[in-house]
């Protein structure tokens, strides 16, 4: 896989490559049938990991819509000015817009630095999903897996910490559309523990697998038990990473 | 270490078990503590499906005891501030073959001379209540009286009612060892501190061997994993849980009605569906020893889609978002473990209580809590004794 990285990010300079983060071994291939310059491959048995050549990538994109785990992304250095542009897929609900600044985040939701949308594109797939295209310093290009807002970010600068004051209707988890009143809710019950917290309200209990909303909830945790991030700990992702139809999963039709 | 706390009675354990006996503890006005090494509901009864399931409990004094427990159930959907996502919407078990059928009626009227209503279904007398199900499937038996419920909710519902009565709730605090003077507990000793009380509970799930060996009793409870799928949100289309004979037959360690492949059998596997109130599926599950290892694992999560897919085809298309495993405190005979033990005056079991531990917390609350404040029981609870197994 490290291997395939260095190439992505060689080839990158000439055009903008996809970057196939799935190191899952679960049941899964929209990636193969997606890409029609037959870069990625799966094979027979769904549950090995896609084998990915950024040789063959004209960075079409169709991947990094049609993938249900988010877990394919753009790359493109053409730039050559020390900064890239990344292209992640978008599935909330709030509004995006060209020229807004927002945060790239890690695949655990932290804040990895600030970048300005430069395009954002629909493209069809399961929901018509859209990808947004940002533009950040490239030594940090490589990390990223999702955008956030800023105003709604909590993450690790100092300045995201001073605008903590979020409305209580504020969606905390996308997916299940849960507001962080309700988290409050629990935290007034008197629940502890992260596991606990995200059993009871359901955040992260969706699609992303608590990629969007982990970070937040662990903040609202931190609050109230004034314990640190190390402290409350990481909820454990279960399998599989990427949702995965049940008939395939079960080996029908697939 | 430096404070002394003290309490009436000490509940070990914040699973569905001791927060009901700690909710029925508060309601005779009893000064309660529950002491839980992690979180409410971070043991099995947070990891697991949410069947009140009648017909599928032993012949006997089993399926008294959930009879009973199905009674509560009201009243606390009533008492409780939390929305337990209680449903009395009638339980299915499908047959695929007609050896099957015929262990159905059998049980079926087995069941329905102790008293408990169950309908064997044809195939198209089946269709009417559940429009679409695998050709394979030949029939099975509804029993009206079986319900779902949200597990997690139970737990938290019960426990913070408990709480506004005035039990104290000690999260993150592990107990290591309960000291015995005279032939009576004296002490308990926790992360946090000792804890004065003459009474405790053992509700520590696959937690309560340990908790056996504090005071040299040996409490045979093993950890049995389960494993469980969820898929993505749906509008209503479930109306009943249901769930294929094999699983009787896992559960109950029914010769008639165990799997035949020898993967599905080493999985312990049967099918089980429910649709919670949040529109997710639920398909399960399995029966695995293999200690405390609480993972999934590709093989079960495979077998257990294939084996779905047999009963109910039409799901094939929706997404698996998610896997969990839970670990069943699991009882040699798959019975719960209740009530006192020799030479301990104080001490008391609730535990054992394998995959029946959500339909059967309302009950197991009431007796112990009877069973402590007065030394006896309004149901005879001696088939759970500790000593059945020697
Ligand atoms: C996959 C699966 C599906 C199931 N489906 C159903 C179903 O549909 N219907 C049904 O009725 N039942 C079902 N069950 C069974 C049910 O979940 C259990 O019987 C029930 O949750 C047991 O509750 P408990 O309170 O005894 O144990 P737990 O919920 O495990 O609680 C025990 C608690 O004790 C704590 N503890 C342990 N040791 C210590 C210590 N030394 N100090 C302090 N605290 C300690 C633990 O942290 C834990 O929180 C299922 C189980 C599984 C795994
Ligand atoms: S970006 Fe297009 S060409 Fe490149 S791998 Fe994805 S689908 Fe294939
Ligand atoms: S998760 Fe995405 S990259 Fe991985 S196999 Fe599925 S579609 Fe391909």
């Amino acid at each position: 896989m490290k291997g395939d990285w260095e190439k992505v990010w060689e080839e990158a300079r000439e055009r903008p490559v996809a970057l196939v983060d799935c190191r899952q071994e679960i049941p899964c291939n929209p990636c193969e049938e997606a890409c029609r310059k037959g870069a990625i491959r799966v094979g027979e048995d769904l549950c090995s990991a896609p084998v990915y050549d950024p040789g063959r990538c004209d960075g079409c994109g169709r991947c990094v819509a049609l993938c249900p785990g988010m877990a394919i992304f753009l790359l493109d250095r053409r730039g050559g000015d020390g900064q890239a542009e990344v292209t992640v897929p978008w599935e909330m609900c709030g509004e995006i817009v060209e020229g807004e600044r927002i945060w790239a985040v890690d695949g655990k939701g932290k804040v990895l630095t600030e970048g300005k949308v430069v395009k954002i594109k629909w493209m069809g797939g399961r929901w018509p999903t859209r990808l947004v295209t940002i533009r950040i310093p490239e030594e940090r290009a490589l990390k990223v897996r999702g955008v956030r807002f800023r105003e709604n970010s909590v993450g690790s600068s100092e300045e995201v910490d001073q605008e903590y004051d979020l409305p209580e209707d504020y969606p905390v988890c996308r997916c299940e559309d849960v507001s962080r009143e309700e988290v409050l809710k629990f935290l007034k019950m008197g629940l502890r523990s992260l596991t606990a917290l995200r059993r009871s309200s359901r955040v992260g209990l969706g699609y992303c697998q608590g990629i969007y909303c982990q970070e937040q909830l662990r903040k609202e945790l931190g609050m109230v038990t004034r314990r640190s991030e190390e402290e409350t700990g990481m909820f454990k992702v279960r399998p599989p990473v990427r949702p995965v139809k049940l008939g395939r999963l079960g080996g029908v039709n697939g | 270490m430096a404070e002394i706390m003290s309490s009436e009675v000490v509940v070990i354990g914040g699973g569905v078990i001791g927060a009901a006996t700690a909710y029925y503890l508060c309601r005779e006005g009893a000064e309660v503590m529950i002491v839980e090494a992690d979180d409410l509901a971070s043991g099995a009864s947070g990891a697991c499906d949410g069947f009140l399931s009648l017909q599928t409990k032993a012949l006997g004094a089993h399926l008294r005891l959930a009879m009973e427990s199905a009674k509560l159930f009201p009243s606390l959907v009533e008492d409780l501030e939390v929305d337990i996502e209680y449903r009395p919407c009638g339980g299915l078990i499908l047959a695929t073959s007609q050896e099957q059928m015929k262990e159905l009626r059998a049980r079926a009227k087995a069941l329905s001379a102790e008293g408990l209503e169950v309908e064997v279904l044809s195939a198209s007398e089946l269709k009417k209540i559940l429009p679409e199900v695998g050709k394979e499937v030949k029939g099975g038996s509804y029993c009206p009286l079986d319900a779902q419920v949200n597990p997690i909710s139970l737990t938290l519902g019960l426990a913070h009612k408990a709480q506004e009565m005035g039990a104290t709730i000690l999260r993150g605090c592990r107990v290591e060892n309960i000291v015995v003077t005279n032939n009576r507990v004296r002490e308990i000793h926790t992360s946090a501190g000792s804890i004065h009380s003459r009474r405790v509970v053992c509700a520590a799930g696959i937690g309560s061997n340990q908790i056996g060996k504090m005071i040299i009793v040996d409490v045979p409870v093993l950890p049995q994993r389960g494993q469980i799928l969820v898929t993505e949100p749906q509008e209503p289309v479930l109306p009943h849980i249901v769930a294929g004979a094999e699983y009787l037959g896992t559960k109950g360690n029914l010769q008639a009605l165990l799997p035949a492949e020898e993967e599905a059998m080493k999985l312990g596997l049967g099918f089980t569906a429910e649709q919670t109130k949040s529109g997710n599926f639920l398909l399960g599950s399995t029966r695995e020893f293999v200690g405390f290892d609480s993972q999934t694992t590709p093989e079960a999560m495979n077998a257990i889609a294939r084996n779905a897919l047999r009963f109910l085809p039409w799901i094939k298309d929706l997404d698996v978002i998610r896997s969990f495993a839970g670990l069943r405190p699991c009882s040699p005979d798959g019975l719960p473990i209740l009530g006192t033990v020799k030479g301990v005056k104080g001490f008391y079991l609730a535990t054992g209580h394998s995959g029946d531990g959500i339909c059967l917390a309302p009950i197991t609350g009431k007796v112990l809590s009877e069973l402590v404040l007065d030394g006896e029981t309004s149901l005879d609870i001696s088939p759970f004794s500790l000593y059945r197994f020697k």
